[in-house]
């Protein structure tokens, strides 16, 4: 894996992100995307403990598993609260499909190649959404806690960002 | 086994707190029961404020506002407090003085430090 593959994950998932981002969403749409956006980041993180035995991707990973967990909890408290179903839409479709596409191919590898696949789809995949997040999601949304929950969301996110791109670095995927 | 009956915290998932309490706590640094005379927030992965000085004998709370479950954590595993989910909090009393240097388990760029001094100390 090199930059040219990093490039080609933020490519492929920034085409599957903004081609729907960009149409307007309703706010149960993108609790939805969000919400989907999260689990798919939870499987990878699974799979990553199911085959990596690098302590640094595990630990990433089980970091993954329970920040995510805890801000999709967070999220169904307020729909909960809120009393309304999350929609399913063309941008929650394309991410879950995209993500399909790349657990079959992560799954084909082993050792440092996946370890590199994995964190540089960790890094590309947190640039995308959290870019989505940012630009996309939290401008439109209408209902205010939904917001606050995406800005907090968000600051989880990019820490994450950061993490994989030391996670990247430290691998030497990129060499 | 002894200092796991000293245990008082708050919150969820205290796994990890627990198998490092069973290694061996901190001399001088235990979970701790009673008013905390310093507290420190957890807020956008950041602990406020990084640097607390107290007296021998005296708890920090800390308190977690993120969406994301925190700890802290001695930098030796030696002290913890457990896995703190959003709102939770728990406590340590640090009994021997000393600086105090700790981070997050989950998120290890997140630091702090606490600086315990003598009870007579100005």
């Amino acid at each position: 894996m090199n930059t040219l593959s990093l490039a080609m994950i933020v490519a492929v998932t920034a085409t599957a992100a903004s081609a729907h981002a960009d149409d307007v969403m309703n706010d149960l749409e993108i609790a939805h995307a969000a919400y989907t956006a999260d689990a798919i980041d939870i499987r990878y993180g699974h799979l990553a403990l199911a085959i990596s035995e690098n302590d640094a991707v595990r630990s990433f990973a089980e970091t993954m598993i329970r920040d995510h967990n805890a801000v999709n909890a967070a999220a169904g408290e307020l729909l909960a609260e809120l009393n309304v179903s999350p929609q399913d839409n063309a941008l929650s479709r394309s991410l879950l499909e995209g993500a399909a596409s790349k657990r079959a191919e992560l799954m084909s590898l082993t050792g440092r190649e996946f370890d590199c696949a994995y964190a540089l789809n960790e890094l590309g995949y947190h640039q995308v959404v959290n870019a989505t997040v940012a630009d996309s999601f939290i401008p439109v949304v209408t209902v205010a806690p939904l917001r606050t929950l995406l800005t907090d969301a968000l600051v989880t996110f990019r820490v994450h960002e950061a993490h994989a791109g030391r996670m990247v670095t430290a691998l030497e995927c990129a060499s | 086994m002894r200092e796991l009956s000293r245990l008082s915290r708050r919150g969820f998932g205290q796994g990890l707190g627990l198998a490092l309490v069973l290694a061996g706590p901190a001399e001088g640094a235990l979970a701790a029961e009673g008013e905390p005379v310093a507290q420190v927030m957890i807020r956008r992965f950041n602990f406020e404020p990084a640097l607390v000085t107290i007296r021998a004998g005296d708890s920090v709370e800390w308190i977690n506002a993120d969406l994301a479950p925190h700890t802290a954590t001695g930098l030796a595993d030696d002290w913890d407090t457990g896995s703190m989910a959003r709102n939770a909090s728990s406590r340590i009393r640090f009994d021997v003085e000393g600086r105090y240097s700790y981070r997050c388990v989950f998120h290890p760029n997140m630091t702090g430090e606490v600086l315990v001094i003598a009870r007579d100390e100005n």
